[in-house]
């Protein structure tokens, strides 16, 4: 490291303290690789800084700005997709995780406010205590709530939380301004998304830091109803379940509905390694039914009904399945991270995706015949949708998943062969969008979306015009 | 090294950074628990398993080439708990564990010369007084009271001998009161445990060699042990000697009725890692601390016990950060009702002890299970 960079470091540390910037060159490799390291190699940061609070992670900004430092805020650490691995040399990993605090819970309103080392642990530790959860995704409940709702605001563990979790935020641009979204702007009520003007907190989410650094986010909270109840019903393919999801949208009679296959992300919604899944029918259609008294029997009732003609096996299964899918979908992903042990694999390969219902035997179609064309066996071939309401457009989260053992490179070359013609193909098929701007598919979605592309830079360049936030994750 | 390159790196690239190695079980109970200390303690990712596992790989492909500060503070600052992979198998079923992976690390290092002076310095006073506190006196037994012919051989260790005495006490105390006979090792050396996990695998072969020969000198068929960080580097680094070896928790249950006068202290259990982690004692020592106290069950216990902060060589190279961990446990055992914190490890009582007259002012009383025994017992 530089002289001029160990001056740095002083700096830095002047401002958040000694003990929380380092250089340090072990320190910094702990940060360089994330699961997602056979598309985005290691690249140590230069160094990490750990900010207390939302004053000191301004004068950091304003510091790194100054002397044009790239900065990759980092929230708590769980990242699938290297967005928070450094692209140039000499960046600063601006690690949040020290701010977690819970700001507000706020009951009448139905939202929390929280800061971005909050997790969805945390948070519904405190929230069930007023019978209200989170929007959960499906991922693990200590990953940050905060840049989860900012990075996109579509979850998937229950369809009826719909899409928009985001109800406004706060966000420190690298000049040292802090921006506020919604009725957040203008008053002490951050509880309402659309304050002034545009959609302003829409614009800025889903950035992967290329904005500025968010320090607080209200989120809506949903209610958690006592009575519940579950089923499973078994498919042969993907096709035909789609009419029985279509009629419990349409209808509006389901907390959660996951198609999943049977031999991946149905081991953590059942929470057990240790079940013939192979004896099940290829896709199970999970559905969990709650309500207040009175509708939830009259909820119930009617998705027997669409259960009687929807052309699926109903499985009897043990008691703690239902259970455990309950957990999984209204308190936290735990159980379902059991798809990273399925044997001999370890890692997994994803394309995430928005698109309608009505294409789904498709995506699925096309993900097998990519896959094998790429040489990926059709035993890591998995797949899984979830609905989202209110269901305009048909619109469900997809899942085309690889799981596969993270030590083989070889695997990692499959993959990404696998990338380059998924991508386009799907592009070509039609979708609503990603689950998420990552190396690789940024790149191919930019050269379609025409003026849009030029319009997105130059926003960003207005927000950040000596490109410092997480350089090179977008364009 | 001991295991293979490859099958390290392998296990290092299952890791997937999920970090729910971190927290204890979130359900049923949806109570969000910390299992790290280290992580806890120092917040950098290199304190918490996949942030280690990261450094590791680093090592092994050549990226990191110098012992930093960082370096060897985030390797040594770990009690080597294993909390983190009871977790991680439950929701992996991951086979290769992070302890033996850090320790395998700790190794590696040890061989480049990247290692504390501290943790060279405790290998210098084993090497010259055969113990890891470098006293040069003898812990007194009552050599009346032992039989070099008995069954049951009594390795004290080195805590127990020289930090904690009333462990031992306590323990030689039961034999009496039972009427059972017993011995001791006439020149009981270090067993090697903090050599063993600080790395330094060389420095630690004398040692054993020495205690195997004496043991099976002795005529012992079973070996009974206060602490379980010498029993566990008994089961796992020595040879098989042909001999039974208990934790004294498991010698005691198979005493029978030992006409024990319950006192009704309200005490919570701290699982010692080497103990239960390591040897998957959970049972036994609740058995006997049900027979003398009423048990007061704290949040994160069993498998996912909160670590007392002292193994793996931090009580002697960080003990800030171990006496904020012993705290942490003293808070839980405080929410959970109790008025003492008891374990069955001196190593643990030593630690949480210092804390409690630190920390905690003396809040709670801190026993190792052999002492409410030696109480409880009609002598």
């Amino acid at each position: 490291m530089n002289e001029t960079f160990s001056t740095l470091v002083k700096e830095l540390q002047a401002i958040v303290g000694e003990r929380n910037a380092t250089d340090d060159r072990a320190i910094c490799t702990s940060y360089s690789r994330d699961q997602h390291w056979h598309f985005v190699p290691a690249k140590n940061p230069a160094c990490i800084v750990r900010p207390g609070n939302k004053e000191e992670v301004r004068t950091v900004l304003m510091l790194a700005n100054t002397h044009k430092i790239p900065v990759i805020p980092y929230s708590t650490g769980i990242n699938v997709r290297g967005l928070t691995i450094p692209v140039h040399d000499g960046s600063i990993l601006l690690d949040l995780s020290r701010m977690n605090r819970i700001l507000e819970i706020n009951p009448d309103m139905k939202t929390a406010t929280v800061e971005p080392g909050v997790t969805f642990g945390m948070l519904q530790e405190q929230t069930r205590k007023y019978k209200l959860r989170p929007a959960f995704p499906d991922a693990p409940l200590t990953v940050s709530v905060l840049a989860n709702y900012y990075l996109r605001g579509i979850y998937q563990t229950s369809a009826t939380d719909g899409h928009d979790h985001t109800i406004s935020y706060e966000m420190i641009l690298p000049n040292g301004e802090t921006l506020k979204t919604g009725s957040r702007a203008l008053s002490e009520m951050p509880y309402f998304r659309y304050g002034v003007g545009p959609d302003f907190a829409g614009m800025f989410c889903a950035h992967p830091g290329t904005c500025g650094v968010v320090t607080e986010l209200t989120a809506k909270l949903y209610r958690l109803y006592d009575n519940r109840k579950e089923y499973f019903i078994g498919f042969d393919d993907v096709g035909t379940p789609t009419k029985f999801i279509y009629n419990l949208m349409h209808d509006e009679l389901a907390a959660s509905i996951r198609l999943v296959d049977n031999q991946s992300w149905l081991k953590g919604i059942f929470g057990t390694f240790d079940y013939p899944y192979e004896e099940l029918p290829k896709f199970v259609l999970c559905v969990l039914v709650e309500g207040v008294d009175g509708i939830f029997d009259a909820k119930d009732t009617l998705v027997r009904a669409y259960m009687k003609e929807c052309g699926g096996q109903v499985l009897e299964l043990p008691a703690e399945f239902a259970s455990t899918f309950e957990h999984e979908s209204l308190s936290g992903a735990e159980k379902s991270c059991m798809v990273f042990g399925i044997k001999g694999r370890g890692n997994y390969h994803c394309i995430g995706l928005y698109g309608p219902l009505t294409l789904a035997a498709k995506y699925y179609e096309m993900h097998e015949k990519t896959a094998l064309e790429v040489g990926i066996p059709q035993d890591h071939v998995h797949f899984y949708i979830d609905p989202i309401y209110r269901f305009h457009g048909q619109l469900c989260y997809f899942e085309l998943d690889v799981f596969y053992d993270g030590s083989d490179e070889e695997f990692g070359d499959k993959l990404r062969n696998y990338n380059e013609k998924q991508f386009h193909r799907l592009l070509e098929l039609g979708i609503y969008g990603w689950f998420r701007p990552y190396a690789g598919i940024i790149e191919p979605t930019a050269e379609r979306i025409g003026y849009l592309a030029e319009v997105w830079k130059k926003f960003l360049h207005v927000l950040d015009p000596n490109e410092i936030m997480n350089r090179g994750k977008l364009f | 090294m001991e295991l293979e390159k490859e099958e390290i790196l392998s296990a290092i690239h299952h890791c997937v950074k999920c970090k729910l190695c971190s927290i204890a079980s979130f359900h049923p109970n949806e109570e969000w628990l910390p299992l790290c200390p280290s992580g806890e303690y120092y917040g950098y990712q290199a304190f918490y398993a996949p942030g280690k596992m990261e450094i590791f790989r680093a090592i092994l492909e050549g990226e990191i080439t110098e012992p930093s500060e960082g370096l060897l503070k985030s390797v040594y600052a770990c009690t080597v708990c294993g909390a983190c992979y009871e977790k991680c198998k439950q929701i992996t079923s991951v086979e290769l564990g992070a302890p033996e992976l850090f320790e395998e690390m700790r190794r590696e290092m040890a061989s480049k010369g990247w290692i504390l002076d501290v943790h060279t310095s405790i290998a210098d006073k084993i090497k010259e007084t055969k113990n890891a506190y470098g006293e040069k006196y003898e812990y007194k037994v009552n050599a009346e009271t032992t039989d070099g012919n008995a069954d049951v051989l009594y390795y004290i260790g080195c805590t127990a001998r020289y930090r904690v005495p009333e462990i031992a006490d306590a323990m030689l105390g039961i034999f009496d009161k039972l009427g059972l006979k017993y011995q001791v090792m006439g020149e009981e050396w270090c067993c090697g445990s903090v050599l063993f996990r600080t790395g330094q695998v060389e420095a630690a072969k004398e040692l054993v060699a020495h205690n195997v020969e004496e043991i099976k000198r002795s005529g012992a068929k079973t070996v009974v042990f206060t602490c379980p960080g010498c029993l566990k580097t008994f089961e796992k680094n020595y040879p098989d000697m042909g001999v039974e070896l208990l934790h004294s928790t498991q010698f005691l249950t198979r005493q029978g009725n030992m006409n024990l006068k319950k006192e009704g202290l309200k005490a919570a259990y701290h699982d010692p890692c080497h103990l239960g982690r390591d040897l998957g004692i959970y049972e036994e020592p609740r058995a006997v601390l049900s027979e003398v106290a009423d048990i007061k069950k704290m949040k994160r216990e069993r498998e996912q016990a909160w670590c007392c902060g002292s193994g793996g060589g931090v009580k002697s190279a960080f003990d800030d950060f171990a006496l904020w961990s012993a705290a942490e446990r003293l808070k839980e055992a405080k929410e959970a009702g109790a008025e003492a914190l008891v374990s069955a490890c001196p190593f643990c009582k030593r630690n949480l002890k210092e804390a409690a007259e630190k920390e905690q002012q003396g809040e709670l009383e801190v026993y190792d299970i052999v002492e409410l025994v030696n109480r409880c017992l009609e002598g």
